[in-house]
């Protein structure tokens, strides 16, 4: 199919990119990757009557260190992180990048893009909220910063205005003794997960002094399983408290059934996910190189 | 000069493909590459109902959209076609098929209006503003649900039911009267899956109105059968239809049905003044409306066993689901019988066939067409009664398999296993995969409560099938036998060309029909130019010509090597003139002014410019009783058939049958129910190979597919027939990601029904999908588990080990033992 036909505006600038949208209205869509909105296009389920190509505008690639933080630009591309030294300092990155849909899909999809997009089975945001992560937004006037936990709303509805978009995303690098990892059971590679975990740890010894969990693809927006970090924190890993915080990731869990599995399927998977995920962030938080790929059926 | 003595010999080397180099950089041309003057584009407007009335469809707004040519509807067709032929006797054949939906939509995705237009933008923005008002039908989805009749798809046929026959063979009371032990299967499944080809189907129509004629230009892939459909619909004399394929990117049996899309182009061409239509699928055309493959359930099986585990009789009644219409059908409920005994020596049996419609995807011949099912089905059983029995699944195909020593075999119903050899390729891939450590790390895993399991599938790949099938399924189809044609010819400077009526999709047909005229004539296969892709003009195609069903190697290279060899018999007769010597003294060979005919006594020669010269533009040097001599040779090989008894349901059906063996080793993660698999290796036996390295890509490729469809593929349709798996995404082809790396190993058991030796091949047989449902078994047996269905995915082993939904054999086997 052929999408709807639609009027093509190349910003040179991201302020110009945020003029566009606000002289072009609701129907205007920015472009940054395309992975998500093109396909839509193409089935004719999304039809923006202006596109506002933002893969022009220099300077918004790149992978910086500073200050204890790696900041990203909107359009890096999730094959530049997943090649990138720098982003590989948390591995639970590296994980992410290296695992999303297929090399085509990585050389050209963004960290802003998806962001932006919200889709609920978006591996970005399952893997940001373990961390802490703040997403910069250019708006008309200003540019603000938003704590990643406020900037996913709700299925593809972020804090983002109509006339905003994502600048710039900033992840403060865990403590030391802190390790994470991101782990997915997806049917192919070009496809999303059935359901994903994110586990980020800081030990002290044998006890874990903080713990963060999520969980993909069981809800609408990726799932903050406090329960299951409850069930952690303060305590040694052992099989008994990895046991208790699978079951508290299991209850936290809220899938549907569709053609990734039934509900009672991914329920069961998402808990096996954090526990394999847990296994892997200790052995990290311990400095263990440990490389980690997705599960593919 | 080499003489034919010291001649090597090009049939049986991995020679590289001479079609890879121009594939591989791009430069293949496929049937979207062509452009014409005046092209207009197609689009369908498809119904999204499974089973609806359509009350009124008003196409007024699309047509008044810039760029729109014309609309076509089906009230609009009717008057100008034939319903298309059925194949079947009635009640099947009362069904009225028509390319465009008439007053009913009968599935998801069918087409009821065709919009054209100067541009595929322009097509697709009108095809949104036609307006079809629709009243919903219910939709019936299941096949045993629909032979109940309570939704009647087609009231014209007053039932769903499309065919019923009994296959009956032996003396089956006796057997289990006499048996020792008896095991009942209440429910077995194999799944609807589909093929995937890289391109999907595309269709470019020319209906001239300047000397009446139907130009297709289109990747169909057995067009023989379409020109004879789209002849009758169409009211056009069949020399009137042109078609020619070019490179093909893939069918695997789904492209032979695109014959009703292809009647949509001619007509939309016709009202468009003539001008060319192309119309290119979409992926999720192609997935929703293709074709899928048959999907068969298998109720109330008894099996009769002998003391030592030795399968007398299998009776079974079986459901066969052609979607909503049945178009090749029902050949597939007698195609299946080209395997009735499997690779198994049982001799009685009976299995009552029926074919039902539903609101479906129509079904096309999808890679291991209808045997497939059958084999899996047979797999099935050998494996849960070994189980049931305690028997080990490698030591009851051994008692049960035919013997090397009893081929040629004749099975129940009377078709003649050429050759085989099954305890052999058991062997090779026991020894391949390490059979007795994984036996033994099974043990020790299990031992951890680790489930791991170990599975064996042997199947068959009939090739070359006696279309006198299809009387058994309609005594009064015009149709029996088998032949492809070929053509060889010396061109005016001597260069060598074969024509084949055949569309390879991938099978490498260039390089193995040159492989086969090289040896003919001593010469090197660069030298040989084969022409591939079906032409109706180049007139050497039969009615079965195209390329399906696991048979180039014995029927297209059959006709190819018999085109060659009066090719070589005229150069023979030729030279001998000119060099003024006896036939027998003429040695083919190569020399310093290329390829070259000799006289051995004078050692004088002639090479192949100068024997094509005398003949195409030098004649009157010939003598007239050498005018018969045209080097250019055509050739028709007919299959030694004879028609099958159609009351008795008995007779030859398939001309060769190559055998696979497959085993995987495959762990059930019993926290994410992923099933893994650890080991796999295929074994193949196509008889004497052409090229080592086309029948390994085959292979890879088989497996691939097969594994796929037993873990990943799944047409999944709802409860009121909406298809779920319209895209990639939730469709999972496999990937290379998960492949397991396999391990291949061959045996080769030659043809004595080929002239070479060689079995067509390259279906597989399916064989993955055997033996994944029989490792996955083998881990869940213990667990009181067996697979009923013949796909399983992660979530599927979940819902059967946690949910206890399904593949409980509590339920689903009685075993009933004799004293």
């Amino acid at each position: 199919m052929y999408p709807r036909a639609f009027h093509y505006h190349r910003a040179s600038s991201l302020k110009e990119a945020v003029t566009m949208l606000s002289q072009l209205g609701d129907d205007a869509k920015l472009l940054a990757g395309g992975q998500s909105l093109i396909p839509l296009m193409k089935l004719r389920f999304a039809n923006p009557q202006h596109l506002v190509d933002l893969n022009f505008v220099p300077g918004t690639s790149y992978i910086k260190e500073e200050g204890g933080a790696l900041r990203f630009g909107a359009l890096t591309r999730h094959a530049e992180i997943e090649n990138s030294a720098t982003a590989a300092k948390i591995p639970i990155l590296h994980d992410c990048a290296a695992g999303i849909a297929d090399v085509q899909v990585r050389n050209r999809g963004t960290i802003g893009g998806s962001l932006a997009e919200a889709d609920p089975s978006g591996d970005w945001a399952v893997v940001l909220i373990t961390l802490a992560t703040e997403v910069r937004c250019l708006g008309k006037k200003s540019e603000r910063t938003v704590r990643f936990a406020d900037f996913i709303k709700d299925a593809y509805t972020t804090a983002l205005a109509h006339d905003e978009l994502v600048s710039e995303v900033v992840v403060k690098k865990p403590p030391k003794g802190s390790g994470g990892a991101y782990i997915a059971f997806k049917r192919s590679a070009p496809v999303y997960p059935t359901a994903s975990a994110a586990v980020q740890l800081t030990l002290d010894g044998d006890v874990c002094k903080d713990a963060a969990i999520a969980l993909g693809c069981v809800g609408l927006t990726a799932i903050k399983a406090r329960d299951a970090e409850a069930a952690l924190r303060g305590q040694r890993i052992t099989d008994k408290t990895i046991a208790a915080a699978m079951e508290a990731a299991r209850a936290a869990a809220d899938p549907q059934s569709d053609m990734r599995g039934s509900a009672d399927y991914k329920r069961a998977l998402v808990g096996a996910l954090v526990k394999r995920a847990i296994e892997i962030a200790v052995r990290r938080a311990r400095g263990e190189q440990v490389e980690v790929g997705h599960i593919y059926a | 000069m080499s003489s034919e003595n010291n001649k090597k010999n090009w049939v049986g080397k991995p020679l590289p493909r001479k079609e890879e180099d121009r594939l591989l950089r791009g430069r293949g041309k496929f049937a979207d590459d062509i452009k014409m003057r005046e092209m207009l584009y197609l689009r369908f407007v498809r119904s999204p109902y499974a089973h609806a009335r359509i009350v009124s469809i008003a196409t007024s707004d699309a047509e008044a959209v810039a760029g729109v040519v014309c609309t076509l509807t089906g009230a609009e067709i009717l008057p100008q076609v034939q319903p298309f032929i059925e194949i079947a006797p009635e009640p099947g054949g009362k069904i009225k098929d028509y390319p465009l939906a008439i007053s009913k939509v009968r599935y998801q995705g069918e087409p009821v209006v065709a919009v054209i237009a100067e541009s595929p933008g322009i097509a697709d923005d009108a095809a949104e503003l036609v307006q079809v008002e629709y009243e919903a039908l219910d939709a019936v989805v299941d096949a045993e649900e629909a032979l109940k009749d309570a939704n009647i798809l087609h009231e014209e046929a007053g039932t769903n039911r499309v065919w019923n026959g009994v296959f009956e063979y032996g003396d089956v009371e006796k057997a289990f009267s006499e048996a020792a032990s008896v095991v009942h299967i209440d429910r077995l499944h194999f799944h609807r899956f589909s093929s995937t080809p890289l391109e999907a189907n595309v269709v470019i129509a020319q209906w001239n109105p300047k000397d009446e004629r139907i130009y297709y230009w289109c990747n169909n892939s057995f067009p023989s059968f379409a020109i004879q459909f789209l002849s009758a619909h169409l009211n056009v004399h069949i020399d009137r239809i042109r078609v020619e394929t070019s490179d093909i990117g893939g069918s695997f049996g789904i492209k032979i049905t695109s014959y009703p899309q292809m009647a949509v182009c001619a007509l939309a061409s016709k009202k468009a003044g003539g001008r060319p239509i192309k119309w290119v699928e979409t992926r999720s055309e192609h997935n929703t409306s293709s074709a899928h493959g048959n999907e068969r359930t298998f109720r109330d099986t008894r099996v009769a066993l002998d003391k030592d585990g030795v399968i007398t009789a299998i009776a079974s009644r079986h459901i066969d689901d052609c979607g909503a219409y049945p178009r090749y059908e029902p050949l597939g409920c007698v195609i299946w019988s080209q395997v009735v005994p499997g690779v198994y020596r049982f001799k009685n049996t009976r299995i009552d066939f029926t074919q039902t419609v539903t609101n479906k995807c129509p079904v096309g011949p999808n890679r291991g067409y209808s045997r497939m099912q059958h084999l899996w089905f047979l797999e099935r059983v050998v494996d849960i009664c070994a189980h049931e029995l305690g028997i080990p699944a490698d030591e009851m195909r051994l008692r049960n398999y035919i013997r090397p020593e009893e081929f040629p075999y004749t099975t129940p119903n009377g078709c003649v296993y050429d050759s085989g050899n099954y305890p052999k390729m058991l062997q090779v891939a026991k020894g391949l995969i390490g059979w007795d450590e994984w036996k033994k790390k099974r043990a020790a895993a299990r031992k951890q409560g680790r489930l791991i399991g170990m599975g064996i599938g042997t199947t068959l790949d009939s090739g070359t099938n006696n279309f006198g099938q299809s009387q058994i399924v309609n005594p009064g189809a015009p149709f029996s036998g088998n032949s492809q044609g070929a053509n060889c010819k010396l061109d005016i400077y001597g260069e060598v060309v074969v024509a084949v009526g055949s569309c390879p999709q991938g099978q490498g047909h260039e390089t193995t029909a040159a492989q086969v005229v090289a040896d003919v004539l001593n010469i090197h296969p660069d030298l040989i130019t084969v022409r591939t892709g079906f032409d109706t003009e180049r007139n050497v195609h039969t009615g079965f010509s195209g390329t399906y069903a696991s048979q180039f190697a014995v029927s297209g290279l059959s006709a190819v090597h018999g085109a060659a060899q009066k090719l070589k018999a005229e150069m023979k007769r030729l030279a001998a003139f000119v060099l003024e010597t006896k036939e027998d003294d003429i040695e083919f060979g190569t020399g310093a002014q290329g390829p070259e005919l000799r006289a051995k006594s004078t050692g004088k020669s002639i090479n192949y410019w100068g024997l094509a010269n005398i003949v195409n533009v030098n004649s009157a040097v010939l003598p007239v009783e050498m005018h018969d001599v045209t080097l250019n040779c055509r050739y028709i090989w007919r299959a030694p058939f004879k028609v099958p008894d159609k009351v008795k349901k008995y007779g030859n059906l398939t001309l060769t049958y190559a055998s696979q063996l497959h085993i995987a080793v495959i762990e059930i993660d019993r926290d994410t129910f992923i099933p893994r698999i650890l080991d796999y290796v295929a074994v193949d036996d196509c008889g004497t190979v052409i090229n080592p390295a086309i029948v390994e890509g085959q292979v890879y490729g088989a497996t691939a597919h097969g594994i796929g469809a037993a873990l990943m593929e799944s047409c999944v349709y709802d409860a009121v027939g909406n298809m779920l798996t319209s895209t990639f995404s939730d469709y999972t082809p496999i990937t290379a990601v998960n492949m397991p790396k396999v391990k291949y190993g061959h045996i080769e058991t030659p043809s004595p029904h080929s002239y070479s030796g060689a079995k067509g091949m390259g279906e597989g047989g399916a064989a993955p999908i055997h033996t994944i449902s029989a490792a996955l078994q083998d881990a869940l047996f213990a667990e009181g588990i067996i697979v009923d269905d013949s796909f399983n995915n992660a979530d599927s082993l979940f819902r059967a080990m946690v949910g206890k939904e399904i593949g409980q054999a509590a339920k689903l086997v009685t075993v009933e033992r004799r004293p």
